[in-house]
């Protein structure tokens, strides 16, 4: 699983001394500290750590959903920190795509109608919307469910509709906060399968935040992240 | 960006998918604003019915005019002339305008070789409509009654009882002084009173009596609506001094009445008006209501969204266009609604309703719609697009 043909090509993501804190009361607390990564073209990242010690503000700001205290972060070699609020929403409608933990489909829509909101928000045309949403579902075996109302599906079958959505607008990286928090442990092996197929096939990266082990088992690249720290290249399987 | 076919597209599910929790919501506006078209459009066609029918028990809008020369002993006797009756009847607001003779002949009338004394007026064929007047048997004199002069009586119901018994009268011949007449009709009405015990000739007919015939001094004035009285009355005496000598003119207008009559429709109409903005106030709250509750439900689904690229304006135009189509779509609603009220009481009170007027009143219903939906749903959507993306993705 080792990424080293993509190294020469430069990374996808550059960060470097990323900080960010938060004030708690009297108290501000530091949870991401110089923060160092480089994600590559193929990169399926795992970053491990207890709950509270910041994974998910780390998936936030690499998602540009949040701002940090300090650093830089180059995506796709441009400055990502100096887009404005608008240029940090389009590069999120082109480039990344979000996994939560829980499903997070939208009610009361089918399975189409979820796939069909990224296209919507990035002006893909209606006649080439159904091609690319079906295409989706099929990376996901989900096809047949195209007109199925969402919330009629059982979780794994949701889950894997929230990464075929994930997927529609053919992201550069796909961010995934716990993806399998609420999958038994076949379902949840099911859609990390799923995610490793995509990233391999797809040129894509992924980082996504776990601390289930077997998630981390999946991915090529591994690293704990402790009082704020991301400490590189744990090794694979091993929990921080 | 959002394109608007598929912001609307979008909005117009969303909306439908709610179902039960807009329906309260848009009923009231669809109420509020079939009500609003209804009064509206057909304000005036009820109010003209309104008018008659009070006036029917009242009589208020009728305005008598007549010469005082009884208290002004050795003037000279007046009366009205063509034009100038001519006149009154081409005034804005009359309705119709009768000649008839004031002083009341007492006439010696001959039947089955009996002699009585009853009160005969002269009267033109517009007496009937403007004394609100209808005929109970035969029927009532006409033009051409009055054109040939013919020797015709129509009695009013209770002389009619008293001299030939209940529905005997029509056809009936009777002898007024040495002329014979027939009867062919008995008149009634709200307004008959004294005058069922009268009986009424053709005026040219009465006027062609000559020696100690009666003037046609009396004028009777109908107007429109009660609102037309007073600018009848105020210009009835200078149209007469322009067309005939109007020394002692007198004229009676039931002022006390019609204020009266005027002050319970006001009160009516203000309460109808109150209803429906009330209502309508009501269904914008219910936007508001209906549209902050979906935006704290549906709190995920706006990070999310932001998340997946969309942007502050996106959200703030997704659920704009939502209370839009709330709004809109219950206005639409109304506006069918409101032709099947109009088309109904157009039908019931037997005239054709004003549609071009209907079409108007719809028109700026919707536009009032939609901007009360705008304006409920602006704080609402306001508030979702200023929501954090990261504390929304995470709110439970």
């Amino acid at each position: 699983m080792s990424n080293d043909g993509n190294k020469g090509r430069g990374p996808i993501i550059r960060i470097r001394g990323l900080n960010k804190a938060y004030r708690s009361g009297p108290e501000t607390v530091r949870v991401l500290r110089d923060v160092d990564l480089d994600v590559y073209s193929g990169d399926m990242i795992a970053v491990m750590g207890p709950s509270g010690t910041g994974k998910s503000t780390l998936l936030f700001i690499l998602g540009l959903l949040l701002r940090p205290g300090s650093g830089s972060y180059s995506i796709l070699g441009r400055d990502a920190f100096g887009l404005g609020r608008s240029g940090q929403a389009a590069f999120r409608r082109k480039c990344i795509g979000f996994v939560f933990q829980s499903c997070n489909l939208f009610e009361r829509t089918t399975v189409y109608e979820n796939l069909e909101f990224p296209l919507i928000y990035s002006g893909v045309k209606p006649r080439l919307r159904r091609g690319l949403i079906r295409e989706a579902l099929d990376r996901v075996g989900l096809s047949h469910r195209l007109r199925h109302p969402a919330n009629q599906l059982s979780g794994g079958e949701q889950q894997r509709v929230a990464i075929a959505r994930a997927l529609v607008n053919r992201p550069s990286i796909i961010l995934a906060d716990e993806p399998t928090g609420q999958l038994d442990r076949a379902n949840g092996q099911q859609v990390m399968e799923h995610f490793a197929g995509i990233v391999s096939s797809n040129k894509t990266a992924m980082i996504v935040v776990t601390h289930d082990p077997s998630v981390a088992a999946v991915c090529n690249r591994v690293y704990a992240l402790e009082n704020g720290r991301l400490t590189p290249e744990v090794d694979k399987g091993v929990p921080a | 960006m959002l394109k608007t076919r598929d912001l609307l597209r979008i909005s117009v599910r969303q909306v439908v998918r709610q179902g039960k929790r807009t329906l309260g919501v848009a009923l009231a506006i669809a109420l509020g604003t079939a009500g609003l078209i209804a009064v509206a459009t057909m304000g005036d066609e009820v109010k003209n019915n309104l008018n008659r029918d009070l006036d029917l028990l009242g009589g208020a809008t009728v305005i008598r005019l007549g010469f005082e020369e009884e208290v002004h002993p050795g003037s000279r006797p007046q009366w009205f002339r063509s034009e100038t009756v001519e006149a009154v009847r081409d005034l804005d607001g009359v309705d119709t305008a009768s000649l008839a003779t004031g002083d009341i002949d007492w006439l010696p009338v001959l039947w089955e070789d009996r002699f009585y004394a009853i009160p005969i007026q002269g009267v033109d064929e517009y007496y009937w409509h403007t004394m609100g007047l209808s005929a109970l048997e035969g029927r009532l004199l006409d033009q051409q009654d009055l054109a040939a002069r013919s020797r015709v009586c129509v009695m009013g119901l209770e002389l009619a009882g008293n001299l030939f018994g209940d529905g005997a009268a029509v056809g009936r011949l009777f002898s007024i002084r040495r002329d014979l007449y027939e009867v062919v009709g008995v008149v009634g009405g709200l307004q008959i009173r004294d005058r069922a015990r009268f009986a009424f000739l053709p005026l040219g007919t009465l006027l062609d009596r000559g020696e100690g015939c009666p003037l046609p001094d009396r004028l009777y004035v109908r107007c429109r609506t009660w609102d037309d009285v007073e600018p009848v009355a105020a210009a009835i005496p200078g149209l007469v001094a322009a067309n005939q000598p109007d020394e002692y003119l007198r004229m009676d207008v039931a002022w006390g009445p019609l204020e009266r009559i005027k002050t319970v429709v006001w009160w009516v109409e203000l309460f109808i008006y109150l209803s429906i903005a009330a209502t309508l106030v009501l269904g914008g709250f219910g936007i508001w209501s209906g549209m902050m509750t979906s935006v704290a439900a549906r709190t995920r689904e706006i990070g999310l969204k932001k998340a997946m690229g969309a942007e502050d304006m996106d959200i703030m135009k997704q659920f704009l266009a939502e209370s839009l189509a709330l709004g809109l779509g219950s206005a639409a609603l109304g506006v069918g609604l409101a032709r099947l009220v109009v088309a109904g009481l157009g039908s019931y009170l037997g005239s054709a309703p004003p549609w071009p007027v209907f079409n108007s009143y719809a028109g700026h219903c919707l536009w009032f719609s939609a901007l009360l939906a705008l304006a409920a749903g602006f704080y609402p959507a306001l508030r979702a697009s200023r929501m954090d993306v990261v504390t929304a993705i995470r709110y439970e």
